[in-house]
């Protein structure tokens, strides 16, 4: 943990030689994440409810689906861009360390301007439970599961990035296939899986699990169904998630094929 | 220290489409080559030994340097260090290697090269005394105070070779990779880092390989060559036994002021000539001919304007031990 931070600071001070760049994508993100809120939130006054689900039970679907994936941009910045390292053989920088080049990847840098998308999200969720607490929906035990619910989000997400990057092993480019593996199932967990079409509602309950994140244990906690196993079953799914793409991971630094010198 | 037994690597080279859809469809498709960029290699290094790892681009000298480190798993065969496999135990293995790539800087681009030691200090678990001796002894070696508190983009080539070096050894490792590491530097320079492993190798006792395109590293460091061509060896034996194949090949380049007369009886050691109007190329081989005796005879053939003593490159190298 400790040498986590020695190069975690080091990242950051050399991100910091750049200060203008830095400050510049810091402000853009917020201004993108902000109007992308604007939009949310403009779609959502139209409808009073999607599917059984008002406003604020979407709101909370929405932020810790957003939360997640902003942190893992914000903590996971190279596991999302790992093309790079399989283009131009930076990989082999890893290896020769006698540390995990996973853990080395994730020291490489820290997005900071990404945190603007978790802050966005804190403040849809406190809204949204404020909404809630009027209507009497929102139980002490909702609000203590938040916190377990951003977090399997989040290791979830992480375990889809690195199942990600590590196809890039075999296809070296993966920048096309996050477009299907996060981009598109992270967006689709801003809105509860019953919406959806048979193929689809498999495809996020089992190859790519965002459901399990936000979808199945709110349900239990709104009282719109479930069993009390429904809050077990994420942790689990997204211990199983993360344990099967650490392990293809392994399988792909096997095949990895560097570069000409 | 170091072993290769019938170490291969192939690598499928494989059409690559556009797009996603071509990159998964060539995933699967048949269509592909096989290089075999290590073919059926095998070697023993011993403890303390310098050795010179020489062939063409492409050769598989950094393929095999990169078994050996641990990054790339052969397709059969195998290698260790230390009688550890690389691939088995690539932490360990780590821990007892030190690399250097000319190509690519293993140091923190934007900080100051002491950021990037403090970095792997931590990294390789080094103690403060251990890590205080190693910074003077390589102040002492490489001259690393003057610029250890400089960013390293904005080191000179030389200097951040020096940086690197000095970084591959913070963890005093046994063993020492060095893949090209005088690529692009000037004559000082050279001299200087082929001074450092000199010392390296005979005073700290390193058992060190080296890859490079520069004779000079070879003739002045080595006392072992290994030749590899197309993935496999061609030669492997000392200095003096790849003196006696191949000679010290040499070009002199050679000016005239119009076309020159050679003189029928060509002096012991002159290979071969290349015309191009009035300008001679001459290969020839210095363990014979002196260079000094060289010049004298072709000022004979006309009168020289310019003189230009040129490396020759490895592939007439290799032209030379078939």
């Amino acid at each position: 943990m400790k040498l986590y931070f020695i190069l975690i600071s080091g990242s950051l001070k050399s991100r910091m030689q750049y200060k203008m760049n830095f400050i510049f994508s810091m402000v853009s993100y917020g201004m993108i994440m902000a109007v992308d809120f604007i939009m949310l939130a403009a779609i959502l006054r139209r409808f009073d409810d999607v599917k059984g689900w008002d406003l604020y039970e979407v709101g909370l679907l929405y932020s810790i689906s957003s939360i997640a994936i902003s942190l893992y941009r914000v903590i996971g910045a190279e596991v999302h861009d790992f093309e790079r390292y399989m283009v131009n053989g930076e990989f082999d920088s890893l290896l020769i360390r006698p540390v995990s080049p996973l853990f080395l990847l994730l020291t490489r840098n820290i997005d900071l301007s990404r945190i603007g998308g978790a802050i966005q999200g804190l403040i849809i969720i406190a809204i949204s439970v404020a909404g809630l607490m009027k209507t009497g929906k929102a139980t002490l035990l909702l609000i203590a599961y938040l916190p377990v619910a951003v977090l399997t989000g989040l290791i979830i997400c992480f375990a889809v990035g690195v199942l990600t990057a590590a196809l890039a092993f075999w296809t070296e480019k993966i920048k096309d296939f996050q477009t299907f593996t996060l981009y598109a199932p992270f967006t689709a967990a801003n809105y509860p899986m019953n919406i959806y079409p048979g193929l689809l509602k498999i495809i996020f309950f089992t190859v790519i699990p965002v459901a399990f994140m936000n979808y199945v244990p709110v349900m239990y906690l709104l009282q719109k169904g479930g069993e009390w196993w429904y809050l077990i079953t994420p942790a689990a799914v997204a211990g199983v998630f993360l344990t099967f793409s650490l392990i293809m991971w392994h399988i792909g630094i096997k095949h990895y094929h560097s570069t000409g010198s | 220290m170091i072993t290769a037994t019938n170490l291969n690597k192939h690598f499928k080279v494989y059409e690559t489409k556009k797009g996603m859809m071509g990159s998964l469809a060539s995933l699967f498709s048949a269509k592909h080559t096989l290089v075999k960029a290590v073919d059926d290699i095998s070697f023993s290094i011993g403890e303390g030994e310098f050795v010179g790892y020489i062939g063409p681009n492409g050769a598989g000298k950094s393929t095999t340097i990169k078994m050996l480190s641990g990054i790339l798993h052969p397709t059969s065969g195998s290698v260790a260090v230390g009688g550890l496999s690389p691939q088995k135990n690539r932490k360990d293995n780590a821990r007892r290697i030190g690399i250097v790539f000319g190509q690519r800087t293993q140091l923190w681009w934007d900080l100051p090269l002491r950021d990037s030691f403090e970095i792997l200090k931590a990294m390789y678990k080094v103690n403060d005394k251990d890590y205080n001796s190693f910074l003077k002894l390589y102040d002492d070696m490489l001259d690393i105070g003057k610029f250890i508190e400089t960013p390293v983009r904005k080191l000179s080539l030389g200097q951040r070779m020096r940086g690197d070096l000095a970084a591959a050894m913070i963890h005093n490792p046994d063993v020492l990779f060095l893949d090209e590491p005088t690529i692009g530097l000037d004559v000082v320079a050279k001299t200087g880092i082929r001074a450092f492993l000199k010392e390296l190798n005979e005073n700290e006792k390193k058992t060190v390989l080296l890859t490079t395109h520069d004779m000079d590293d070879i003739e002045q460091l080595c006392r072992r060559v290994i030749v590899i061509n197309h993935g496999r060896i061609i030669l492997d034996g000392t200095l003096e036994e790849m003196r006696e194949t191949i000679g010290l090949p040499s070009i002199m380049e050679v000016q005239y002021t119009s076309k020159p007369e050679v003189a029928a009886a060509a002096p012991l050691g002159l290979e071969r000539l290349q015309w191009e109007d009035s300008k001679v190329i001459i290969h020839y081989d210095r363990s014979i001919l002196s260079a000094p005796q060289l010049l004298k005879e072709v000022s004979s053939w006309g009168e020289p304007v310019d003189i230009q003593m040129k490396e020759p490159d490895i592939e007439d190298i290799i032209q030379k031990i078939y």
